[in-house]
């Protein structure tokens, strides 16, 4: 997407400098972290290193993780 | 390099692991394992580290159990499809400074475009997402060596019929090298979409070519390790 079309917040993203960005993906790590968020690869078929029979850690820090409990119609 | 890199770049917010690329000598490989140990890292997954094995191209994939980075996953790699030696990557990366002395050492923009060309799907956002990030950051500081990377990495239609239009004695200069410039240059939008598609399409059957000696020795590894 060019760079005019990013949403306002991408593009705040995008102007942030580089130390600023990586300050910021720090706290966001820390977000999905606290949210119980999983530290396993997404499983990628087309990725090299996909391996179907691995199995991942589980959530970090030993959180019940996120999993869909109400899906809308579509 | 890899998603962190990507992070510093703009081009991703954050990701789950860090992959470092090394200079493969014996020195460095010491330094490592200090580094490993004071991480508690693990290895998670085949191959096991073994120098031989990075040297053909296959990735060491590690997870750290020390406080403050428990979980956190890391791959070490030392060699990459068609990207250049480590000395002349080194040469041409970003350093980073974070002002408390800590620097960050990151692979160019260029070379971490090339690194991301894949198999994989999520790659190719990415890699558009780090090109017009460097246009829209340096477009006013145009170079020869910049221009180039734009014409020949642009993955966004309208952006590089612009840069056609902008710079066409460059553009025609490097049809020989990204044929689809020339549909570019006649802002046929159509034409460009469907050779860009292509041109991915190439490209990851390059890449799979290439892990599939690779993928049968994974295998192997993984036998191996389950007993089989």
């Amino acid at each position: 997407m060019l760079y005019d079309e990013l949403p306002d917040e991408w593009k705040e993203w995008v102007d942030l400098d580089p130390l600023e960005r990586f300050r910021q993906s720090e706290l966001l790590f820390a977000q999905y972290l606290a949210m119980g968020g999983s530290l396993d690869p997404d499983p990628d078929p087309t990725c090299p290193f996909y391996d179907p029979e691995a199995s991942g850690s589980g959530p970090a820090y030993g959180r019940s993780g996120l999993r869909v409990v109400r899906r809308g119609p579509v | 390099m890899g998603g962190q890199a990507c992070v510093l770049y703009g081009a991703a917010q954050f990701s789950k692991d860090i992959d470092f690329f090394l200079l493969a000598d014996e020195e460095n490989y010491a330094q490592l394992q200090k580094a490993l140990d004071e991480l508690q890292a693990h290895r998670i997954a085949v191959p096991k580290f073994d120098p031989d094995v990075l040297a053909r191209g296959h990735a060491v994939h590690f997870r750290c159990r020390a406080e403050g980075v428990a979980g956190l996953r890391v791959d070490i790699l030392t060699r990459l499809r068609d990207l250049s030696s480590f000395a002349t990557l080194w040469d041409r990366r970003t350093t980073i400074d974070d002002g408390d002395g800590v620097l960050y050492e990151v692979l160019s923009v260029p070379d971490l475009v090339l690194a991301k060309k894949t198999q994989r799907e999520k790659d190719w956002p990415m890699i558009s997402a780090l090109v017009e990030n460097h246009y829209h950051k340096l477009g006013d500081e145009e170079t020869s060596a910049r221009i180039e990377f734009w014409l020949l990495e642009t993955r966004i239609t309208q952006r590089l019929t612009e840069l056609a239009v902008r710079f066409p004695v460059q553009t025609a200069a490097l049809v020989s090298r990204r044929p689809l410039l020339q549909l570019a240059a006649a802002e046929n939008l159509d034409g460009l979409r469907t050779a860009l598609d292509a041109e991915v399409r190439a490209e990851q059957a390059r890449d799979r070519a290439y892990w599939e000696p690779l993928k049968i020795e994974l295998e192997q590894f993984r036998r191996e390790e389950r007993g089989q």
